[in-house]
């Protein structure tokens, strides 16, 4: 088991970066999420990792070795494909054992390895089936096994969740991050999930554009966000992002689609906050739906059951600003309705109009 | 309509008849028949022109036969040639696969030869050869001056000689074959057993070579059909059997037996043995195939 560090990794595909100085480390035991949209270079991040994918510029390291020449079968790092990639003429149980006999070990080792892994994953029988014999959730197990019976200095994962149903995910889910903590194994874990990257992650890594934008506890993520960028990615709905005239005089006043709302200076005090303009950032569960605040108008209302999402349009002087709140789940408002919405602004986010940049003080 | 309700499934059923009837047809017409025909014709005497009823006798007398022994055995010896028309064209195949530096030259290159008709072929490798031909201004070329090859003029070389031209018109067909297997590999099953710590050695064997089971089997089948049954124009073109019976084949001993000797009655008799021999090939690998799925 061995600490992971990405050292001003850059990846050029036909002269684009997919990966742009990336610098991350992985603490030895650590689980490490790995999220961002489409194409932001996630992927091959991995791929560099597992030595599949060559590395332009920089240093990777696993312990304290350098590896960036190391052929993937020297680096003893255990993959999880997103298409799983189990060998089709080969049963589960030789799947799951055909990295150690390829190391040399004895028959009665990998028996042995195999079936306590088959045990962990509620695989043991099936260990004499082929792939095809599998459901879409076991053959992510077998997937999940084959990494696990090697104990190896890190494990990757490219999306192994995605291709089940809502349930199974969530089983798998606390499945995989109850394996990872039990084997203590540097994991880095790569996903499109909001709930994964919330619930799974020790620290959760942020790309876009194959740069690093933030990375930090999920709660952190969530309460404090390093830019707009991520303030928008994380979090389901995402945070709405108004522009916000600022006028200083002790106390704040934001002025947002015409209307005005108050920061004490209590509360802004922990932002640098000019006069000018700035990139207001609330929750969707911050924004309480009353009979005084911004007159604002529904346009629309999602019932998910839980709650729901209610969609509002900003109102004066002719600009208009779109908004997201959330409600109860057994709310009266309907689509059309003028109501009054006030934000709870201790939970207020300001960003840079221009770099996207947070402006809390000390960031 | 108010005609009799069929359910879906005698439907489906009568659809397959009624498709596979033209074909069914053809198969009858053009195989069944003469397969019918030669049985007769090989209980008889026929020179072509009249027939004579013989009887069983005639198969114990063809057995009895040395020609047809030799034929045979000539057969079997031409058998090793298989293996090195199906490890040559997997071998460039893997490494074409591997996009070496102008494969996609090299494929057309080794594909050329099935695009050439066999006679032609014969023609070529019959001046590569010969006493005067390329091999021995190679050997000269090089410096061994004092050795001085003649396969198809020698008895014990001659069927060597055209084993390894027969392998020389299967490497196209081969290679390609194989090309279009490792095309269907998914190539995360490489990646996922490089991960797992095996060299290129190890996934050629536990990876690549497993998931092309299927396509080397049927490659087996066709070479070996076309070791028994395609070899007529390279023979006829490179030795005309020769020297002696060096090179006559079941295929060939066939030919001469019924248009040189113009006993068509025991070449329909050889003709069926060396059907039965290909079938057994073929339903032997048809049932290989099939129980591995
Ligand atoms: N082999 C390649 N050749 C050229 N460009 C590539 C190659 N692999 C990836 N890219 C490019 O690199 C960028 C990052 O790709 P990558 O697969 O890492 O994205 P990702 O974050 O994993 O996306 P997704 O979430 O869709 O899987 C993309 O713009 C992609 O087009
Ligand atoms: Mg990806």
């Amino acid at each position: 088991m061995a600490a992971i560090t990405f050292d001003g990794v850059t990846k050029i595909f036909a002269g684009k970066p997919a990966v742009d100085s990336l610098s991350l480390h992985i603490d030895d035991g650590e689980f490490m999420v790995l999220v961002g949209p489409s194409g932001c270079g996630k992927t091959t991040a991995l791929r560099m990792l597992a030595g599949l994918e060559e590395i332009t510029t920089g240093r990777l390291l696993i312990g304290d070795q350098v590896v960036n020449n190391v052929l993937p079968k020297d680096r003893d790092v255990a993959m999880v494909f997103q298409n799983y990639a189990l060998y089709p003429h080969m049963s589960v149980a030789q799947n799951m054992g055909f990295a150690l006999k390829i190391r040399g070990e004895s028959k009665d080792v990998i028996r042995s390895k195999v079936s306590d892994a088959a045990e962990i994953l509620r695989l043991t029988d099936y260990l004499d089936r082929r792939p095809r014999a599998l459901s879409g959730g076991q053959r992510q197990r077998v997937a999940m096994g084959r990494a696990i019976v090697r104990s190896p200095q890190a494990f990757l994962m490219d999306e192994p969740l995605s291709n089940l149903d809502a349930k199974l995910r969530v089983e798998m889910r606390l499945e995989i991050a109850r394996i990872q903590r039990l084997l203590g194994v540097a994991t880095l874990y790569v996903t499109h999930d909001q709930v994964e990257a919330m619930t799974m992650g020790d620290r959760v890594a942020v790309m876009r554009d194959g740069q690093l934008q933030q990375v930090a506890r999920p709660q952190d993520l969530y309460d404090r966000p390093a830019n707009d960028f991520v303030a928008g990615f994380i979090g389901s709905p995402p945070m709405n992002l108004l522009r916000a005239g600022v006028a200083r005089d002790g106390d704040v006043t934001l002025s947002i689609a015409g209307q005005s709302v108050t920061l004490p200076e209590r509360l802004a005090s922990p932002y640098h906050l000019a006069n000018g303009e700035v990139t207001f950032g609330i929750r969707p569960e911050d924004i309480v739906v009353g009979a005084t605040g911004l007159r604002a108008r529904v346009e629309r209302c999602e019932a998910l059951g839980a709650e729901t999402l209610v969609h509002l349009s900003l109102n004066a002087k002719g600009a208009s600003q779109h908004l997201v709140a959330k409600a109860g789940p057994r709310t009266t408002i309907v689509a059309g309705d003028d109501l009054a919405v006030t934000f709870a602004l201790e939970h207020a986010h300001f960003f840079d109009v221009t770099s996207g940049a947070t402006l809390r003080v000390g960031s | 309509m108010k005609a009799r309700r069929l359910t879906l499934s005698q439907r489906r059923q009568l659809a397959g008849v009624v498709f596979a009837l033209p074909a069914l047809a053809l198969v009858i017409g053009l195989i069944g028949v003469p397969i019918g025909q030669a049985v007769y014709y090989s209980f008889t005497q026929w020179d072509g022109i009249t027939t004579t009823w013989i009887g069983p006798s005639t198969w114990s007398q063809a057995f009895h036969n040395s020609d047809l022994w030799t034929a045979l055995k000539n057969n079997a010896a031409l058998l090793i040639w298989v293996p090195v028309a199906l490890g040559l064209p997997l071998a460039i195949a893997v490494l074409l696969h591997q996009r070496v530096a102008g494969w996609k030259i090299f494929r057309s290159i080794y594909f050329l030869p099935t695009a050439i008709s066999w006679v032609v072929l014969g023609l070529v490798a019959e001046r590569f050869f010969a006493y005067q031909g390329t091999l021995n201004s190679i050997i000269h070329a090089i410096g061994l001056s004092g050795v001085t090859t003649n396969m198809l003029g020698n008895e014990s070389t001659a069927l060597s000689a055209l084993g390894i031209t027969f392998v020389f018109t299967m490497i196209g067909t081969n290679t390609m074959l194989f090309l279009t297997g490792l095309a269907t590999l998914d190539p995360s099953l490489e990646e996922a057993a490089r991960i797992d710590g095996a060299g290129r050695w190890r996934i050629f064997r536990h990876i690549t070579l497993p998931h092309l089971s299927r396509f080397i089997q049927l490659a087996f089948v066709m070479t070996v059909i076309a070791l028994f049954s395609a070899l007529f124009s390279l023979i006829f073109v490179m030795t005309g059997g020769g020297p002696g019976y060096a090179t006559t084949t079941m295929e060939f001993l066939i030919y001469q037996t019924g248009f040189s000797q113009g006993q068509f009655g025991t070449a329909a008799l050889y003709g069926l043995i060396l059907f039965a021999i290909t079938g057994v090939v073929g339903i032997v690998q048809l049932r290989l195939i099939g129980s591995d799925l």
